[in-house]
């Protein structure tokens, strides 16, 4: 994503020079700030951050820091404009004059305060050790958790801090914070550490029984960054916070997205089950998609992969051995990483959904070039030499002798390796393709209810592979009846 | 007329399986190929057949070489049957017939399923077109090998030890009718079965020990059986 990509949003002023607007987006460049003293207050961020900024399912920009833009723009006599941009260059577009100031939630550091100034404070948070309802009376800090589980985000900073500061706690690290509460409810884990706020957040949304316990392990200050040649706005809004925390308004905005009321909000924005079953079946779909299309292709490079196991032709053969050895001998989501990730590096950028039908095609065919081997096996050289005595070439002895022998023979086993695949196809969640299971996930991040969509995925896949896995039987029993293995 | 000279075989552990055999197979006969298991008439017949390849010597049809000959075309002219049968388990009886006339001599499905049906019918199985060769016996099954490798009318038709998988009854039965197919293909039977050669093959082979030891009509060879104790 490109850093400099901004969208624009108004509020209030309908007239906005379009231009502008459409220039920026065509070259990529900025659109000339909007100068203190303008009416207009800029204020960038990041939009990808619930509950202080993030777009509600109606589309629009809401948030903790989204309210707390209006109350400053407000108490300023300016209307407020919202710029979303990505983290990474928020700080750079601000230096540049993309805006007049990032209201995202941004903490106090030093190196940053050497080239901005900071307001005061308009909020505190910091990482914050949250423990499970029952043991209030056990966990009265963090020094109560030692030789224990405590949960943290995969790649957060808590990690690193807690191994440092309390070498004795058991760190654990955790993709989501569904998974983080669930083990939390099953007493896996004694607590976990995150934001306070967006913890706070986060178990209001799920209504889980768990409470904030301690002090803040360390606290971060959350101010309004503005340039440095901006003093007499830096003075505007710093006079602007301190009437909003004066009066209240600071307070208000606080309980509305942190209160007790959030949590009625967070009841509100529950997934009605009409949308949960469009989701759902919309992710299976993209799974059979990804699933059959492979099988299909898999199963057409099989044939002459087992072809030449079973014929030994020199090189080709030992092509073939490796490669299924090696296929076969490594993990399938190691492989999925490997083309996902490593294939842009050969210059070939694949979509998650191609990338995913690739490496399962190659997967499964390495697999089935096995299963038709041992067909082709099966099938007795006499049935070559009568179809040669025929006068049949080669390939027709092939074709309408030894393989509608050796598939008979092979489609039992060929059914398994249908199901395996269209179970691995699990997997393809982790390279962000969007099939049943990433679906079920993002239901579950509202729903906080893991149980119940789990069970309803699992069944989607049983009633898919149940019928296969009979219809195998059905053809192996007729194969015997058949005579087949006397062939 | 089938002309073999001066053919010699050995396999690749270097044992000698034939040793300079020469040898003249005249068309509309039945002729037997007698021998004791190992006395190579097995290894004869595959070389005849183009399944093994001759280390010295020759193999005429008609005059001309085998081994320079066209593969459909070589096939059309010397059919053979194993003494396994290899029928097609996947096909049923109709269709193991009907594959070579349909994908090599490229007969109209309708043409190769009227003249099956004639071959099978001539055989006396005619009912069993439709059925799958695990669902007949082994000498109706015999009679399908046979009729698979007859439609395609091949001058000579190599069988090998045809009998072996026969009762008494049904190996008296199959003689008979092996009789009334010989004015239009010639029969190369390899057995060790000596009374059924005695009565379908006109004249025959003696072979012991990878040599031809005797050539004559069937009394002859009989004679020579007794000479060899065999």
């Amino acid at each position: 994503m490109k850093t400099n990509s901004l969208i624009r949003i108004k509020f209030g002023r309908i007239f906005f020079p379009v231009f502008p607007a459409a220039a920026a987006l065509l070259f990529g460049l900025a659109v000339p700030p909007t100068l203190a003293g303008a009416e207009v207050f800029t204020v960038a961020l990041t939009g990808k951050y619930p509950p202080f900024s993030f777009y509600s399912p109606a589309g629009e920009l809401v948030g903790f820091d989204v309210d707390i833009s209006r109350a400053i723009a407000g108490r300023l006599g300016r209307e407020s404009e919202f710029v979303t941009t990505e983290w990474d260059g928020i700080l750079a577009g601000l230096l540049a004059g993309k805006y007049d100031a990032i209201i995202g939630s941004m903490a106090v550091t030093p190196e940053r305060a050497k080239k901005v100034i900071f307001s005061r404070p308009y909020y505190l948070s910091g990482a914050q050790l949250f423990i499970h309802r029952k043991d209030r009376d056990k966990i009265k800090t963090i020094a109560d958790c030692r030789g224990r589980n405590i949960g943290v985000g995969l790649g957060e900073t808590y990690e690193h801090f807690l191994r440092e500061n309390y070498p004795g706690i058991n760190t654990v690290s955790y993709k989501g914070t569904v998974d983080t509460f669930q083990d939390m409810l099953n007493r896996r884990l004694a607590g976990f550490v995150t934001d306070r706020l967006v913890g706070l957040y986060q178990v209001n949304q799920g209504e889980m029984p768990f409470v904030p316990a301690g002090p803040l392990l360390y606290q971060e200050k959350m101010a309004i960054p503005v340039t440095r040649e901006n003093t007499v706005l830096a003075g505007e809004i710093d006079e602007a916070l301190k009437s909003l925390q004066e009066d209240g308004t600071l307070a208000e905005i606080r309980e509305k997205w942190f209160g007790a009321a959030a949590r009625e909000t967070a009841r509100g924005s529950a997934i009605p089950p009409r949308t949960a079953a469009e989701m759902l079946l919309k992710g299976f779909g993209i799974t059979l998609l990804v699933a059959f299309t492979s099988i299909l292709l898999g199963f057409i490079l099989s044939v002459p992969g087992g072809w030449i196991l079973n014929n030994h032709p020199p090189l080709l053969y030992h092509l073939v051995r490796s490669f299924n050895d090696f296929i076969r001998g490594t993990p399938l989501l190691i492989q999925l990483f490997f083309v996902y990730f490593g294939a842009p590096q050969l210059g070939l950028v694949l979509s998650p959904i191609q990338a995913a039908i690739f490496t399962l095609t190659v997967n499964t065919s390495a697999y089935m070039a096995e299963v038709v081997r041992s067909g082709l096996m099966a099938v007795g050289p006499g049935q070559r030499k009568a179809g040669i005595a025929l006068g049949l070439s080669p390939f027709q002895v092939f074709r309408f002798v030894v393989w509608p022998q050796a598939f008979r023979i092979a489609l039992p086993p060929l059914m398994n390796t249908v199901v395996a695949l269209i179970k691995d196809t699990a997997l393809i969640a982790m390279i962000s393709v969007g099939e049943v299971i990433r679906e079920a996930q993002s239901i579950i991040s509202v729903t906080y209810d893991p149980m119940k969509y789990y069970f309803i995925v699992a069944a989607m896949f049983f009633l898919v592979t149940f019928p296969l896995m009979k219809l195998a039987g059905k053809i192996e029993k007729n194969i015997r009846a058949r005579g087949f293995t006397n062939a | 007329m089938l002309e073999i000279n001066n053919l010699s075989f050995s396999y690749p552990d270097g044992s000698r399986a034939l040793e300079d055999i020469n040898m003249t197979l005249p068309r509309e006969h039945i002729l037997a190929v007698l021998g004791e298991s190992g006395s190579g008439k097995t290894t004869l017949l595959m070389c005849i057949g183009r399944f093994l390849q001759p280390r010295r010597g020759s193999i005429a049809i008609d005059g001309e070489d085998i081994s320079g000959i066209e593969h459909r075309e070589f096939r059309r002219r010397i059919g053979i049957v194993f003494q396994q049968l290899y029928l097609f388990p996947h096909l049923t009886v109709l269709e193991n017939m009907m594959l070579a006339p349909e994908k090599v001599l490229r007969q109209p499905k309708k043409e190769a399923r009227r003249e099956s049906l004639d071959t099978i019918g001539r055989l006396g199985i005619g009912e069993l077109g439709d059925k799958y060769p695990s669902q007949i016996s082994g000498g109706q099954a015999q009679r399908a090998a046979i009729a698979r490798a007859l439609v395609l009318k091949p001058s000579y038709l190599l069988l090998d030890e045809p009998t072996s998988a026969l009762d008494l009854n049904t190996t008296r039965e199959f003689g008979r009718w092996l009789v009334e197919l010989k004015e239009t293909t010639t029969f190369v039977i390899v057995t060790h079965d000596v009374p059924f050669a005695e009565k379908t093959a006109g004249s025959g082979f003696l072979m012991a020990d990878g040599r031809l030891r005797s050539v004559g009509t069937l009394p002859e060879i009989l004679k020579a059986i007794d000479h060899h104790s065999f």
